[in-house]
């Protein structure tokens, strides 16, 4: 068996688990790239709850300090805050400190550039370069800036959605929300910012402390207590988090949650209801998206599959919203990055214009259902498997962005090659579970067999 | 040149040269790993490389398992004195003391407030060189602590143990020069707090140093400007760690470094006389001072550590170094300028009499120093060289091994030892009159050449 992986360097960031390979001399290192690839300018940083996050924090600072980087240190803020604080800031870039949804053992550093997004490909693969060249930009001690505390960021931040967003409109009975923060980063911001926003609010799980109470991947099955918490309270609608605050998952009005997809389509849905315009998703994104975007007479453009492709054809192409299937959504007005704030504000004052409570909002909507599976493949193999298989379906259907995505008149097929394991990933959604079941069982019995006569030859 | 120095001192270097984060986080999961965890004292001077430092500091002691309290500027006696009687298992100074501006260090502070000893430094440097360091858990973190009023307790200490009703009485008018460090703040409050009125110059922590930060003669000529111009009692420089004292008198003249320690030893031993710790290279004064109460002085190789361990085994009346390091194990057994300080004060106001007439009264010698600068590659085969050499040249003279090579006659000495803080062997003569010093120190050139 593979010794099992606890550091991982990629496009992503550097991410490792804490008291193993997380090191503060790997951090060190990686903040001095940072540092070395920004030069002597200003930096933000942020972090999440996590245990680990001071020891990070602090090697972070050694190391940005001594590139000559005058850091603004936010401390424990939402990652999307500290995207905003990079442009709000005029800054050179920002770290984000976080794992995001992986366990409370975890850590790693997100790298933002100037406009408030994440490094791209090449991009992350330069500081890559610069990390294992190991030769760092050095100021003399005498050029060294102590790091400034700035507490005014989350306040900017929620001050700015209401800006762009507006207050919920005040007839009426107030709408109640609970908010799931799962003690992350979320937990600082939640509570003060739906206040404002207009809502009455009642938060579960809001104490900054890093000691995750369930899972902090917002999926369905990790939100029981928000669910409970939701018709305990007789609430309108429930939020979670996962724990930098960048992912949304919405549970409606009757304790339930109504599936990750559904947090862009209910923002999308808004938006588009109040300014027409082009919204960009990655092409594993649920077609619900499709159809309401269409219902919405507008333009709908796919990427490939990662959070900086979405954003920079949102730059390109101007796009009014976008976002992931996973409950990202992505609000250019406020923030060039996935924000559960932002998707806070736009579900509510979708709600809040509608006469329907949420669950028959979605009920409403398309369904649409997703099934995943993989399909091992030795990865010589992989190119001369997808290319066999684009031949062999008809030109105008295949997709080959990311990957390769073919259309049926049952739904849609996506594969691609794992970056970690030597498998290809199936991605099928059609209008029902066992369609979906079926349509990728069948897709995957095909690249099998191509891949049998290809390991023949 | 090379620009790091790990010994017994700690380590030092270059900042962004030598000293870099990576260096000082394993240096600091070193010395976690080695203390096993619990709290840590981390104060530092107000160099502005200190903020690199620091963090990387904490971010290698919180990966170890400890639980920091950051004392920010603070004197590093200070600090230490904060330690005695705290449960907290040691501390980090980051100072270079009297090194330039663009040096920083890491010190090493075991729980009771003494710096390592040889045989703790050795240990700690096992652990660096292993690199095998405590690895906390996630769920086993410690958070940072910030310390409120960092060095209070240790101006209280001092004014308990001195005369500070007579001080007050006498409403001293003082100069001082912080060059921009860590006493910057508190020693003008502990000044005010005895009643004197007080001349500040460089009290502006994060300034750029207006000169070198050792207190030597040359680095005290604004300050001689300064007591002459207003006519102070006295003059007091600090540098930047807070560890050295340097001292103007009443006339406008800078104390030559050398001349501090047997001033305080005379004033010692007229008071409550005992035993002297300093080391090899100090001037033979010392002694002459010691001499007068019928006080033993003990020699010990070069560096406060070495100095302060003697000091506390032999439970010493007070010890020092010439290079204007002073400890009295009255307040603490460290090097303390805050307490020199008082201790000199304490003295003036008791007698009644002015600081350059004490000076005056001062047994001295005449001393010559060189400094041999060489590559760092040759200097412990020029050593070795100038050992044999000596032994040939000077067959009947007393000759001590124990730091460098040092020959001592009735009334002078020559003394020769590689630097811990630069590429250069150190020579130093001392003798009667100033030609026969001269001589010496030619002589002891001639044993490395």
């Amino acid at each position: 068996m593979k010794p099992v992986q606890t550091l991982k360097i990629s496009i992503s960031g550097v991410r490792g688990v804490v008291g193993d390979s997380l090191t503060p001399d790997l951090l060190v290192r990686f903040a001095q790239s940072f540092g070395t690839y920004m030069g002597p300018r200003t930096v933000v940083i942020g972090r999440d709850t996590r245990t680990s996050g001071e020891m990070v924090k602090h090697a972070v600072l050694g190391g940005l300090i001594s590139s000559g980087c005058k850091v603004v240190d936010l401390d424990i803020v939402p990652v999307p805050t500290v995207q905003f604080m990079v442009r709000n800031l005029r800054a050179a870039g920002g770290i984000a400190i976080t794992a995001s949804h992986n366990p409370a053992q975890w850590n790693a550093l997100k790298f933002i550039r100037g406009d408030g997004c994440f490094l791209n490909h090449y991009q992350a693969r330069e500081l890559i370069d610069i990390y294992h060249q190991g030769e760092y930009r050095t100021v003399p001690g005498r050029q060294m800036c102590e790091p400034r505390r700035n507490a005014r960021a989350v306040t900017l931040h929620a001050n700015a959605i209401i800006e762009k967003i507006g207050k919920l409109p005040a007839r009426g009975k107030k709408l109640v929300a609970v908010v799931d923060s799962v003690n992350g980063a979320g937990s600082v911001m939640a509570a003060p910012f739906l206040e404002s926003l207009g809502c009455k609010v009642v938060t579960i799980n809001s104490k900054p402390d890093g000691i995750f109470p369930r899972p902090p991947e917002p999926l369905p099955q990790n939100l029981t207590d928000l669910c409970h918490a939701v018709r305990r309270h007789n609430a309108d609608i429930g939020f979670a988090q996962d724990a930098d605050a960048d992912r949304l998952a919405v549970v409606s009005e009757k304790g339930l949650p109504i599936g990750e997809d559904f947090t862009l389509a209910l923002a999308v849905d808004f938006v588009l209801s109040r300014e027409k315009g082009t919204v960009v998703v990655n092409l594993a994104t649920s077609h619900v998206i499709d159809d309401i975007v269409k219902r919405r007479k507008c333009r709908l453009l796919k990427s490939k599959i990662g959070e900086i492709n979405v954003t920079e054809l949102m730059m390109h192409e101007n796009a009014v919203i976008g976002g992931e299937g996973n409950g990202g959504v992505i609000y250019p007005a406020v923030n060039m990055g996935r924000d559960s704030f932002t998707g806070m504000a736009l579900i509510l004052h979708l709600l809040a214009q509608s006469a329907r409570p949420v669950s028959q909002i979605v009920a409403r909507m398309p369904r649409y259902a997703m099934h995943k599976a993989a399909v091992p493949c030795p990865q010589e193999l992989v190119v001369e498997v997808m290319d066999r298989l684009a031949r062999e379906v008809s030109g105008k259907n295949v997709d080959r962005t990311d990957g390769l995505k073919i259309q049926t008149p049952k739904g849609w097929i996506l594969m691609r090659a794992s970056n970690t394991e030597p498998i290809l990933r199936v991605v099928a959604e059609a209008g029902d579970p066992e369609s979906a079941a079926a349509l990728n069982a069948g897709f995957r019995e095909k690249v099998e067999s191509l891949i049998r006569s290809a390991a023949a030859r | 040149m090379n620009p790091l120095k790990i010994s017994i001192t700690g380590v030092r270097g270059v900042v962004g040269e030598t000293l870099t984060p990576h260096l000082v986080v394993q240096f600091a999961q070193a010395f976690g790993s080695y203390i096993g965890g619990g709290r840590v004292f981390v104060c530092n001077d107000a160099r502005h490389s200190a903020a690199m430092v620091r963090s990387a500091a904490l971010s290698g002691l919180l990966s170890t398992g400890c639980e920091p309290v950051d004392f920010g500027v603070c004197p590093t006696p200070g600090m230490q004195f904060a330690l005695i009687g705290s449960r907290a298992s040691g501390g980090i100074a980051i100072s270079a003391g009297h090194n330039p501006e663009d040096w920083n260090a890491l010190r090493f502070i075991r729980g009771d407030g003494m710096y390592f000893n040889s045989q703790e430094g050795d240990a700690l440097l096992d652990v660096f060189h292993a690199g095998n360091f405590t690895k906390t858990a996630w769920d086993e973190f410690k958070k940072v602590h910030i310390k409120r009023d960092p060095f209070g307790a240790h101006l209280k200490k001092i004014r308990s143990v001195f005369d500070s009703d007579r001080i007050k009485k006498r409403k001293f008018h003082i100069a001082v020069d912080t060059c921009n460090g860590a006493c910057s703040e508190a020693a003008p409050r502990l000044l005010e707090s005895l009643g004197c009125k007080v001349t500040v110059i460089h009290d502006q922590p994060g300034s750029p140093f207006p000169h070198d930060p050792e207190p030597t003669r040359r680095n005290m000529q604004t300050l001689c400007a300064v007591v002459k111009a207003a006519g102070c009692d006295a003059g007091f420089m600090f540098d930047t760690a807070g560890d050295r004292l340097g001292v103007v008198t009443d006339r406008g003249e800078a104390l030559f470094e050398e001349h501090l320690l047997p001033l305080c030893v005379m004033l010692q031993m007229q008071e409550t006389p005992g035993t002297v710790v300093t080391n090899l290279s100090t001037t033979r004064a010392v002694d002459d001072a010691a001499r007068a109460a019928g006080a033993q002085v003990i020699r010990t190789p070069i560096g406060q550590a070495y100095v302060a361990e003697a000091a506390f085994k032999n439970r010493a009346v007070i010890a020092g170094e010439g290079s204007g390091g002073i400890i009295l194990p009255a307040v603490q057994n460290n090097n303390d300028s805050l307490a020199a300080m008082a201790f000199l004060l304490h003295h003036l106001a008791r007698r009644r009499v002015k600081i350059s007439t004490l000076a005056d009264k001062t047994p001295r010698y005449e001393m010559r120093k060189h400094k041999a600068a060489m590559d760092f590659t040759r200097i412990y085969s020029s050593m070795q060289n100038a050992r044999q050499a000596a032994a040939r040249e000077f067959p009947d003279t007393r000759i001590v091994l124990d730091d460098g090579v040092k020959l001592e006659w009735r009334d002078a000495w020559l003394h020769l030892r590689p630097s811990n803080t630069e590429s250069v062997i150190r020579i130093i003569a001392e003798a009667r009159t100033a030609a026969c010093a001269e001589n010496l120190l030619q002589a002891g050139i001639n044993l490395i050449s």
